[in-house]
């Protein structure tokens, strides 16, 4: 990779035999690879949440994170309100939007084709990025935590604090949303219109009301993702379709519409790519997340816990 | 709509016969009366300017438009292209959205509407894509920021080998391979004047045409001058990234004694405070040149991460007090920004335009073309070394970079010695 690297000083770099730095190296990359696993998890639920329920693909999700992120932005540069407590509100922003969203516009192509409602959420990703660029210009930006600079080393290999928090509170999110899902009669109510919409209308479910508050939801979740990546990752308008791609590509990993699938793919991914880095040159690693979706598909093709369409 | 009450309905379609009218009216007397009035206005040449105006690039690609429309303005408010009777330039706007496909779809639009010249684009690839686009319609175009070699030297050997008859495409921007020459003598110049003799360069660069292109430069250009510190290792990485811990993580275990970057402004964001939080033991991060490590906006997000970066960049000559004048002038109209690497050469870019319009005393392209092959200019803000001129591929061999260094939160030009106005902190202190 070195040209011209023939004095006796220079050291072939990397992959010429496991020495101790790079078993360091590796188990530093896991260990990175599975913190920022939790954001990808985060990110995913909230999109196969959408898609599990009403079926409608939302090609808005990434740029739903970037309003997520600069919300973030807004209350630590405005207010003063730390991100890792200022999700919430975030969060509460983006339920609204979303719920709106699915009222205003998104409710009236439930049933169109495929290609229709594509359209429609290609056409509000391209206004979220416009307004984002508008409202807050095309300079990256990120957020100044306290958090942003601490580490805990543990030997060779440091944690980072900033990445752990993230990591917890992610992990948490699901949880939480696993809980009302399974534990709460509006949450029995959701997976009963995502398991057999007539009969959810027979019982006498308000659907509309049930795909607003999941369109909401999956805008929480990607909303609080993107708070809380906001000190880790930064962001500019044009960064949704990017993270659109990579929510696509872990819920189709872990299976369409199954939320375990879309938790464990997002792990899956981002060690993947972290490991991708380390073996091969970091410019592949999306090489490794996208030829880990067409293995998956071609031995399991609806996904890692997807069920066969019917 | 249909269900509105008759009254509307009937407005409505009153209301677009009438404008069909009015539409075929004014068109008529567009095609009647407009060349009367063309004679009696100020003549314009247009120049298509394209940048990108939104995308990730959206930050430089803002600062060329406003570097350029500020040029265009001082040359109108001074008497326009005197040759030409007053002529005034005129830019018709153009948006790459960071895409090379769009580039391309502007380009033609922008030439479909009048241009006579293109200028642009900022990012390789989209410039890359309207070179076709230039040489097939016959529009000079002058590349004002794009660093990749082949897109002035792949139409100077289509001409050379007689598959085009003339060559329509310009630079005045430093090359790749010019980049990597400079940056090479510069971080060796740098070292021996500090006393130090750092040994382990990593090399880190973002994967894109321009990112690629400015690597292999730097690469080829420290095979060529064997110095003697050596790049032990080079990681790229995928544009723009969503992490880079493993990037730097693996740098850190190369051992370096310095770390080269490459990047764009979202990755510069990751890698900085990356560079920070895994305690790489480095004298310093000195950069071979790209954007992401002196802009206004990054200054103010990675504000000590940044202290002490250096990068060899095409930068301003703050020694021209017209420099100094238009610098001033430039944080007014942008809200407070640098003039810099962007603004800069799209400024010189209008005003070496209106140089070659000067001098070709026509608006024909091939006496444009004629004009531009004769330049030999020396009214440019930014830091040349020498008169502008195009050699035999179409670039400006003086062109060339100077290496800035982020001290006290702003960025100053600290080498060579005739561009410096501020000595360089190397190796940087320990934290």
């Amino acid at each position: 990779m070195a040209p011209g690297g023939r004095g006796p000083e220079v050291r072939v770099p990397a992959s010429q035999g496991v020495s101790r730095l790079d078993a360091a190296l590796i188990a530093q990359s896991l260990l990175s690879g599975l913190l920022f696993g939790g954001v990808y998890s985060l990110m995913a639920v909230g999109l196969t949440l959408i898609f599990g329920v009403m079926r409608v693909v939302n090609f808005a999700h990434g740029d739903m994170m970037v309003w997520g992120m600069y919300l973030a932005w807004l209350l630590a540069t405005r207010a003063g309100i730390d991100p890792y407590v200022g999700f919430v509100l975030c969060a509460a922003a983006l339920f609204g939007l979303g719920y709106l969203i699915q009222r205003a516009l998104v409710g009236r192509v439930v049933d169109a084709p495929h290609e229709m409602q594509i359209l429609l959420m290609l056409g509000v990703a391209l206004v979220l990025e416009n307004s984002a660029l508008v409202a807050f210009g095309p300079d990256p930006q990120r957020v100044r935590s306290p958090l942003r600079a601490a580490t805990v080393w543990l030997g060779p290999v440091f944690v980072d604090v900033a990445r752990l928090v993230t990591f917890v509170l992610a992990m948490l999110l699901t949880l939480a949303l696993y809980l009302f899902l399974t534990r709460t009669d509006l949450g029995r109510t959701m997976r009963a219109a995502a398991d057999n919409l007539y009969g959810a209308r027979v019982i006498g479910a308000d659907v509309g009301r049930v795909y607003a508050v999941a369109f909401g939801i999956g805008a929480a979740c990607v909303g609080a993702a993107g708070a809380l990546v906001s000190p880790i990752l930064p962001f500019q308008p044009a960064g949704g379709l990017g993270l659109s791609v990579a929510s696509f590509n872990i819920v189709i990993i872990g299976g369409m519409g199954s939320l375990p699938g879309a938790f464990l793919g997002g792990l899956l991914v981002s060690v993947a790519e972290s490991l991708g880095a380390v073996f091969l040159s970091p410019s592949m690693k999306e090489l490794v997340s996208f030829s880990l979706l067409i293995v998956i598909l071609l031995f399991r093709p609806a996904g890692l816990f997807g069920r066969a369409a019917t | 709509m249909s269900d509105r009450p008759g009254p509307s309905r009937m407005h409505r379609r009153t209301f677009l016969q009438a404008s069909a009218k009015a539409a075929g009216a004014a068109a008529g007397a567009a095609a009647l009366g407009f060349p009367a009035v063309l004679r009696a206005q100020v003549p314009t040449f247009k120049v298509g300017a394209v940048h990108p105006i939104t995308g990730p690039l959206a930050e430089p690609g803002q600062a060329c438009r406003l570097g350029a429309q500020m040029a265009a303005d001082a040359i109108n408010s001074a008497g326009g292209i005197k040759s030409l009777n007053g002529m005034k330039i005129d830019l018709i706007l153009g948006d790459t959205q960071t895409k090379p496909d769009v580039g391309r779809t502007e380009a033609e639009r922008v030439i479909n509407q009048g241009a006579q010249m293109l200028m642009g684009s900022f990012d390789s690839g989209s410039t890359q894509a309207m070179v076709p686009v230039a040489q097939q319609r016959r529009v000079p175009f002058l590349v004002d920021i794009a660093a990749a070699d082949p897109i002035t030297a792949n139409v100077a050997k289509a001409v050379k080998e007689g598959q085009q008859k003339t060559q329509y495409v310009y630079r005045n921007f430093p090359t790749g391979s010019s980049f990597g020459k400079k940056a090479v003598q510069y971080f060796t110049e740098v070292f021996q004047e500090a006393k130090v003799s750092p040994k382990r360069v990593v090399l880190m660069y973002c994967n894109d045409l321009f990112g690629q292109n400015n690597a292999k430069g730097f690469q080829a250009a420290h095979a060529a001058a064997k110095p003697s510190w050596d790049i032990v290792e080079v990681i790229p990485w995928p544009e723009p990234p969503q992490d880079l811990s493993t990037e730097v993580s693996r740098a850190k275990a190369a051992r370096p004694d310095i770390i080269a970057p490459i990047t764009r402004p979202a990755s510069a964001q990751l890698l900085l405070p990356e560079i920070r939080k895994q305690r790489l033991d480095i004298m310093g991060i000195v950069g071979p040149g790209s954007p992401g490590l002196y802009e206004a906006g990054q200054l103010a997000t990675l504000k000590e991460d940044l202290e002490y970066v250096m990068s060899s960049l095409p930068w301003a000559n703050f020694k021209n007090p017209r420099t100094q004048k238009v610098a001033e002038d430039y944080q007014k109209r942008s809200g407070g920004k640098t003039f810099d690497t962007n603004s800069g050469y799209s400024y010189d870019g209008i005003l070496l335009i209106a140089d070659i319009l000067e001098r070709a005393k026509s608006t024909d392209p091939d006496a444009i073309v004629e004009a531009i092959h004769k330049t030999n200019w020396s009214g440019g803000l930014m830091q040349y070394a020498g008169p502008v001129t195009f050699n035999e591929l179409g670039d400006n061999p003086n062109a060339v970079t100077t290496m800035i260094q982020i001290l006290g939160g702003k960025p100053v030009a600290v080498w060579p010695r005739e561009a410096a106005v501020q000595k360089f902190v190397f190796p940087r202190p320990k934290a």
